[in-house]
This record gives C-alpha cells, sequence and structure tokens, in this order.
C-alpha cells in the first residue's frame, strides 16, 4: 500500500479526527453516547454512510453538473441513510436500538462529515480512496463516539454494554453523567489530551 | 462533455432522484414483513406494559416470540366498538393495532375528510383484570400514541405507555423515557361523565397535604414541554372521548348497578365484561 493511501486511512483516526480537529458531529456525538451498545450502532452506520456515499459520488464526480452538485450529494447520502435505517428496523437484535437512536440516525444526513468529505475529497479523487477516506473518517467519528460511551455508560449506569461492571462493587450510578453537557465534558478532555500530544495543533 | 447546459442538469437530476426512489421503493417494499412482525413485538411489549405485566425494560428483554406467546397466554378477549359504545365484532386473539391503524381511526374519530369509515376503536381485556385502549394523537414533530390501562369494570386507571416518533429528546420524549411520568397515571381516575375526560395540567395538578396527586383525572404535564403535554392531552381526550360510553357502561355494571337504571335496553353482561374482584 503506497504512503498516500496509508495517510488517507490513518489520518482521519487521529490527527486530523473529524470531531476533535475538524470539530464536526458534535450534536450528534453528545446524543448517542449514552450506550456503549448505542455508540457503536451509530458509529457503524456512519461509516457505511460516509464510505458508500463517497464511493458512489465518486464514481459519478465527472458526470455531476457543477450548479446541482449539492443536490445531487444530499439525494446519494439520503438514499444511503434511509437504507440503513431500514436494514436497522429489520432485524430484532437492531429493532429496540434503532427505536433508542430514534432521529439521531436519520440525522446522519446533516452530519457535517459526511457532506464534507464528499465535497473536500470524493469529488477530486478516484473511488477507492474515496470510499477509504468515508470509511476512515467514519471511523475516526465512531472511536471518539465509543471512548465517550465507554466512560458514560461505565460511570453512568455502572455497566457496560449492558453488563453490570462497577454495579457489582456498589457502585451508585452518576446522573450527571448521563445528561447530554457530561459528554461535552468528556470531549473538551479528549481535545485536551490530543492537543498536548500534538503539539502543532496548539494555538499560539 | 459540457455538464452544465441546462437540458443536461434537469435531465442528470431528474435521472437521479427516479433511480434513488425505485431503489428505496423496492427496499422498502422487501423490507416490510420483517419491520412489521418488529412492530407488531413492540406494541405487545407496550400492551403488555400498560396493563402491568412488567416494566418495559424487562419485556424487552424477550424475544419477539416471547412476546407473542407472552401475549397469547394474557389476553382474554379483544373486540372493536363503535362511538356509541356498542360492541361491533370480536377480533382475533393475535390482533394488534400498529400506529398506522390508529392514525387511520384517529381520523374516523375526528370526522373531516379524511374519514374513511366510521370508526371501530379496539378494545383489549387481559387475564389480569386490565381493560387496555389505545390513544393516539399529534405531539410536537410527530405522532405520539400509547396505551391505557383500566382496572376491569371501573374507570381508574392502571397503567400507561406511551410511545413517540420524534418528540426532543429529554423534553417531550420523557412521555416514553421518564418512567415516572407513565407512572403518575397510575391511581388517577377518567371522568366519563365530563368533556374533559382527563386533564394533563401545566403548572400543576391538584396535590394532597402530603404532595400527592389527588385521586381526579389530572397529572403534572412535563416541563419544557408544553406543546407535547397538550398533544398528549388531546390524545387522551380525544380516544377516552370516543370510549367513554364504553367503558363508563362497563364501570356501571361493576358497580353492581348493571340492570337498574339501564334505560336505553342494554343488554346486562355482567359476567361477561367484569372481573371476578369487583
Amino acid at each position: 500500500m503506497d504512503a498516500k493511501l496509508k495517510e488517507t486511512i490513518l489520518n482521519p483516526i487521529f490527527k486530523g479526527n473529524p470531531i476533535t480537529v475538524l470539530v464536526l458531529g458534535i450534536c450528534s456525538s453528545l446524543a448517542v453516547t449514552v450506550t456503549m451498545k448505542g455508540a457503536l450502532v451509530m458509529a457503524l452506520s456512519v461509516i457505511v454512510v460516509t464510505g458508500i456515499s463517497s464511493l458512489i459520488l465518486s464514481l459519478l464526480r465527472q458526470t455531476i453538473p457543477g450548479r446541482v452538485r449539492i443536490i445531487v450529494q444530499l439525494v446519494v447520502v439520503a438514499m444511503m441513510v434511509i437504507l440503513v435505517d431500514q436494514l436497522l428496523k429489520s432485524f430484532e437484535a437492531t429493532y429496540a436500538i434503532d427505536k433508542q437512536l430514534s432521529v439521531y440516525i436519520g440525522l446522519i444526513i446533516t452530519n457535517c462529515i459526511v457532506m464534507g468529505r464528499i465535497e473536500a475529497f470524493a469529488l477530486g479523487n478516484k473511488p477507492w480512496p474515496s470510499f477509504l477516506d468515508g470509511v476512515a473518517n467514519g471511523a475516526g467519528y465512531g472511536l471518539i463516539l465509543i471512548i465517550v460511551a465507554f466512560f458514560r455508560e461505565l460511570l453512568g449506569s455502572g455497566t457496560l454494554f449492558g453488563f453490570d461492571i462497577l454495579n457489582r462493587f456498589g457502585y451508585v450510578p452518576n446522573n450527571l453523567v448521563i445528561l447530554p453537557p457530561f459528554a461535552l465534558i468528556l470531549l473538551g478532555c479528549i481535545v485536551w489530551v490530543q492537543r498536548s500530544i500534538q503539539k502543532d495543533l496548539q494555538e499560539k | 462533455m459540457n455538464t452544465n447546459n441546462n437540458v443536461y442538469t434537469v435531465v442528470y437530476t431528474t435521472v437521479i432522484v427516479v433511480v434513488v426512489a425505485a431503489i428505496l421503493a423496492f427496499v422498502s417494499q422487501s423490507l416490510k414483513s420483517r419491520q412489521d412482525a418488529n412492530e407488531k413485538a413492540e406494541t405487545i411489549a407496550q400492551m403488555l406494559t400498560s396493563a402491568k405485566y412488567g416494566t418495559k425494560a424487562e419485556l424487552d428483554k424477550l424475544s419477539n416470540s416471547e412476546k407473542l406467546e407472552k401475549y397469547a397466554q394474557e389476553i382474554s378477549e379483544a373486540y372493536t366498538i363503535g362511538l356509541d359504545g356498542e360492541k361491533i365484532e370480536e377480533l382475533p386473539l393475535d390482533k394488534v393495532y400498529s400506529p398506522s391503524e390508529l392514525k387511520r381511526q384517529n381520523y374516523n374519530i375526528k370526522g373531516g375528510a379524511n374519514k374513511t369509515a366510521e370508526p371501530a376503536l379496539p378494545v383489549f381485556k387481559f387475564k389480569n383484570g386490565s381493560v387496555v385502549v389505545p390513544v393516539y394523537g399529534a405531539g410536537l414533530w410527530g405522532p405520539i400514541w400509547g396505551y391505557i390501562a383500566f382496572e376491569g369494570g371501573t374507570s381508574t386507571i392502571k397503567g400507561a405507555y406511551f410511545d413517540h416518533e420524534s418528540e426532543t429528546a429529554g423534553l417531550g420524549a420523557k412521555i416514553k423515557d421518564d418512567p415516572s411520568f407513565q407512572a403518575e397515571f397510575e391511581g388517577e381516575r377518567a371522568d366519563f361523565t365530563s368533556a374533559s375526560v382527563f386533564e394533563i395540567v401545566k403548572g400543576g395538578a391538584p396535590k394532597d397535604a402530603e404532595g400527592k396527586s389527588v385521586v381526579d383525572n389530572k397529572i403534572d404535564a412535563i416541563t419544557g414541554a408544553t406543546m407535547t403535554s397538550q398533544g398528549l392531552d388531546a390524545a387522551i381526550n380525544t380516544w377516552l372521548g370516543a370510549y367513554s360510553k364504553h367503558l363508563s357502561a362497563n364501570a356501571a355494571e361493576c358497580s353492581g348497578k348493571c340492570c337498574e337504571g339501564n334505560e336505553e335496553g342494554h343488554e346486562c353482561q355482567k359476567e361477561h365484561n367484569c372481573q371476578e374482584e369487583e
């Protein structure tokens, strides 16, 4: 694998993470990180949507009329989101999670990461790198989601994936952790850690 | 190729939209039966929750087939009634009303251009004495619906469960997510003689000296969710209003007044409608 492709995949995971560096997709990362299950399903959904939308639009990129390109992008992204939502509703295992995530699956359409990567990358690159870029950005988003959900479920409910962990030791769940503001505090901490490792991100 | 000319742009967008619509229509049709099965199991869990066969969280742990099995064990009777309170027909015991069917009945109750037929409203009776009726209406962003269980043959509410499509998380969504809101309904009494059968009061329902809600037909609205609370109030009043003849007749029969004062010549169905304990 050549260096450029590797960069495409690795950059969004840490150095150019969509949530902590580009600060996109904050709204949903506050809303869906109460449980690990929810965060995992959301992360996988976003990976599928960004990956496949980037692939389709990269294949079409020579033919899309410049004046309506945003509309064409929206149609494709909306189609992918509806497909993911329909599939989640169809399986017994994911139906309850789909209900729990309710509007946030549908709101992937408005997640800036999806449109941002299509506009900035997929429309100017070949299909394979575009697909990888989409998947990697979805994964970067998902990684942060899962880190946040790990702390929120562990401290807020004393469980992980619904299994008792801290609860076994008489832990009293902290209600603040369940509320969205705590996700923002956690995100702030993650940004802090990342910027102290990666000095070039620090603003003078 | 000149991708900027007008004809190309129009043809291109049309083709894209038609292709996407065709894909979505095909997927939606082919997944429909699976989604309906999931929806039915969810509806059953909601009805069982309102009838106090466990909390929603407990029932959610069951698989779809276990939910159906439990429902088949516990349901004793299901039938539809008209606005006059008279029974129209028996329903098969595995029949439940999905939100889209409730929506159609909601139009039928309200009348107007969307009315397609005379209302045929479902009543579900369970072996623990609960009489479960659905409610349906408009919240702030989308439909809200739910199930209210009455103690067999009385106007006392045994339990309630509400669901919604897209109310605001943390505010309006509390009608579903906050068990303490649903618990407020328990023990309250619907007033079938009044124009407002049940009220969700902004600013607080009357409380007794200990701060408990007095037994009447009023409960507290949800703070920060005025529109959802009003929507739920309207939904409950529309539907319980439509059921009032049936449910109040049912209540009268069971308090022993069945055959006296029954001037409309209803057939007395005491054993049929009432539970032993009353």
